[in-house]
């Protein structure tokens, strides 16, 4: 895998933020149920496909914009703390990659799959946790937002993340890159 | 009905208001970077005096900038419900956490302390300090300057090698984007509703079919974006777009001393308002 900044990557990491973006401000992002959070959500979901598609720097600046976006629109107290707005944001798009990148050698499929629940239980796992050192849950409360949020949370997660990689890569099939150039420089 | 599908109405972002006030005026990196300050600030001081002082502070923000006051009330309405509710549920289970305070009340496990009553409090009055200054921000400056102040924040970093001139045409592409997969969704649910899928007909409480609800809109979505992308980086390619040459730019963003004044002040009093002693 090459290094640094390529234009595709330059570009994906801009149209997937745009997505996160999107989704966050148009509330298509959020499934409203009723816990403690208010709402589960897909806008993490950019941030996975990133990772896996182009490598961690882009999972990472794709969670870096979904958390800055987070942040800015956000409609409850614990969202307007960077601490737990941005910060988490950034790891879901990395760990995305390396669980992808570990189990891509068995199966293509599994492995994007679990990229798809371990990115999401990422961003679970490491908001509530920063909303308890901060002190907006207790850790019961955050457990409870933990099982009855994240677990479908991962589950759409999965499901949407492999429907677009699969289709994306076209497994099995070409790869749909339409500039030629992007390989020889 | 309709508005169902409006989805670029609600849709705020790079909304500006010329008023050319000192605000308006000020240089990007350098008021990005106060806000920055100013909302860390606001984030760690926790005393009652300290944040009224912040709310204050907050509000008259929207008085020098002359943006007419209800743009940032607007912001805080939506959030309400979740505020309300948010803050029982931090009244009722916290006081637990935080033991050894006055008690002011307790019933079975329901224990409410003074702490508690204090963390309630000034949780809300900090969501809205910081709902109300970050639309000052973003109301009086333009898109085009807030990626001009980002570039220019992070310039330093290209000495441990981090691609700033990268970085900021991602954001740039990514706001330019979202008016675009707008009215792309937008198409997509009138498509996806003319072939009979019902969108938003699913209550509260039918979660699992609310879920599905948006998968014929978010997997289309997803692929017609890559499928721009694609376009996207054939056009630039073949211009020959090469990341980490040096570029100039067309509008020239001058520093002047007021923008120094404007951080130092805005550190100072973040500096003052957090580690000033309050009696309250």
């Amino acid at each position: 895998m090459e290094k640094g900044l390529s234009v595709r990557r330059i570009v994906i990491a801009g149209v997937l933020g745009a997505i996160a973006i999107l989704l966050g401000v148009s509330r298509l992002g959020y499934i409203p149920v009723p816990t403690p959070a208010g709402n589960a959500t897909i806008m993490h979901v950019p941030a996975i496909i990133g990772g896996i598609i182009e490598g961690p720097i882009v999972g990472l600046i794709i969670g870096l914009i979904f958390g800055v976006s987070s942040f800015l629109d956000a409609t409850v107290p614990l969202f307007k703390d960077p601490l737990v707005s941005i910060f988490p944001r950034l790891f879901i798009g990395v760990i995305a990659f390396f669980v992808y990148f570990g189990f891509k050698r068995f199966n293509e499929y599994v492995a994007i799959g679990a990229a798809g629940f371990v990115g999401s239980m990422t961003n679970t796992i490491l908001v509530l946790g920063m909303a308890v050192i901060r002190g907006y849950f207790t850790l019961s409360v955050a457990l409870g937002v933990a099982i009855a949020n994240g677990i479908p949370e991962a589950i759409v997660a999965l499901i949407v993340t492999l429907a677009i990689v699969t289709s994306w890569k076209k497994i099995g099939g070409s790869i749909k890159k339409k500039s030629k150039i992007s390989e020889d420089i | 009905m309709t508005s169902r599908f409006e989805l670029t109405r609600n849709i705020t972002i790079g909304q500006y208001i010329p008023t050319g006030s000192v605000i308006h005026q000020f240089e990007a990196s350098l008021k990005l970077l106060s806000f920055a300050i100013l909302v860390v600030g606001i984030a760690i001081c926790s005393s009652y005096t300290g944040n009224l002082i912040l709310l204050a502070f907050s509000i008259a923000l929207f008085g020098i900038a002359r943006i007419p006051i209800h743009y940032g009330i607007s912001g805080i309405k939506p959030a309400l419900p979740f505020m309300i509710i948010l803050s029982l549920m931090q009244l009722l289970f916290y006081g637990q956490a935080a033991q050894g305070e006055t008690t002011l009340f307790q019933f079975g496990f329901i224990l409410i302390t003074t702490s508690s009553v204090q963390l309630v409090i000034v949780s809300a009055m900090r969501f809205i300090e910081i709902i109300l200054v970050s639309s000052v921000l973003t109301l009086s400056t333009s898109t085009t300057e807030m990626t001009h102040g980002l570039e220019h924040l992070l310039k330093p970093l290209k000495y441990i090698k981090f691609p700033v001139y990268e970085f900021s045409l991602i954001i740039t592409i990514a706001i330019r984007f979202v008016p675009t997969f707008a009215m792309e969704m937008e198409k997509l649910m009138k498509a996806q509703a003319s072939r009979g899928a019902e969108f938003g007909t699913g209550k509260w409480w039918q979660i699992v079919r609310k879920t599905k609800d948006t998968f014929p809109l978010i997997i289309p979505l997803f692929s017609s974006a890559m499928e721009r992308a694609e376009d996207l980086i054939l056009a630039m390619e073949s211009r020959c777009y090469t990341p980490g040459l040096k570029r100039t730019s067309y509008r020239q963003y001058k520093i002047a001393l007021r923008d120094f004044l404007l951080l130092i002040i805005t550190t100072l009093f973040s500096i003052f308002i957090v580690f000033y002693k309050f009696t309250y």
